[in-house]
């Protein structure tokens, strides 16, 4: 857990920016929305370091994140969804790989990514910041306002979901 | 008998301690059901952690000077309104580009000396240009 902030947004982006990025594509499935919510919660942090009150970073951005996501879904409600695209765009692979390496590395998590994208929110949610993110249950209670208890609660009964599909 | 299924998640994930780990261990040691659970959990936990962690497009991150971050939502609509003003643009030059009409031998001879001079075959007598469909003589 890191107690002190970054000094600056461009160190949040810096060590941040490609676990938000993996936040919001394992969340959604789809890079444009991955590539959206990055820039948003960059935006949100650059404007809320100001006013930043010493405790746990990791809380702080991650609240940030998921509000951030939270407000994007009911701005859709708004506007037709997107669906799931059936291929991962090319344009979201390392540069230091070949394309089609990179491209067997991506899609070799799409019965994953898929079974994810199933999950009642919460419970994908929690999954995510768990296992994609890397969060204790601490760190998830704070980003998600809910007791411990509900975390692990949310993350065995996502992973049993996902058990069930990907059997 | 009470299976502790919820704390096999939080076994594995390394968030038990005390009494309910103890409770937990001494629980699977006698309990092929919880045990079979764990086994199972703990392959899909292994499962979405195997997931590749995907590099940040360049791009996204925007810069830091920037007073306005650019906005990528709806590019489908603006992808739209762009190709509808190319083709805005294509339909007016269209109507408003005079036809070619006339064509001199002066600049016939000007456009294609390069190949008289390059090409002692070429005849200037009769220079036929099809896109403009003008035979000179």
């Amino acid at each position: 857990m890191v107690e002190s902030v970054p000094l600056t947004w461009e160190e949040v982006a810096r060590v941040y920016g490609r676990k938000i990025y993996n936040f919001a594509y394992r969340l959604t499935g789809n890079p444009d929305d991955a590539h959206d919510l990055v820039q948003e919660v960059l935006l949100r942090v650059r404007k809320g370091l100001a006013n930043y009150q010493p405790g746990s970073f990791e809380g702080w951005l991650w609240r940030i994140t998921r509000n951030a996501f939270l407000d994007d879904i009911r701005k859709r409600k708004r506007r037709p969804t997107t669906p799931l695209p059936e291929e991962v765009d090319r344009w979201d692979l390392a540069s230091t790989e070949s394309a089609d390496d990179a491209y067997a590395r991506v899609t070799i998590g799409d019965d994953i990514q898929k079974a994810l994208l199933d999950l009642p929110f919460e419970f994908r949610e929690a999954v995510v910041l768990c296992d994609i993110v890397g969060l204790s249950y601490e760190e998830i209670s704070q980003a998600v306002a809910v007791p411990i208890g509900t975390v692990r609660s949310r993350i065995h009964r996502g992973r049993r979901i996902l058990k069930e599909t990907l059997g | 008998m009470t299976h502790p299924s919820e704390q096999i998640s939080a076994y594995l994930d390394g968030e038990l301690h005390g009494k309910e780990l103890n409770g937990l261990l001494e629980h699977l040691s006698g309990c092929g059901r919880c045990s079979a659970e764990m086994e199972e959990i703990q392959n899909v936990r292994a499962a979405v952690r195997s997931l590749p962690v995907l590099e940040l497009p360049d791009g996204v991150v925007p810069d830091a000077d920037a007073a306005v971050l650019p906005m990528r939502r709806n590019r489908g609509l603006w992808v739209g309104a762009a190709a509808a003003m190319v083709a805005l643009v294509i339909a007016v030059a269209a109507i408003v580009t005079p036809p070619p009409t006339a064509v001199s031998v002066d600049d016939l001879s000007s456009r294609f000396g390069a190949r008289v001079s390059l090409d002692p075959a070429f005849s200037p007598a009769k220079v036929v240009v099809p896109e403009l469909n003008v035979v000179s003589e």
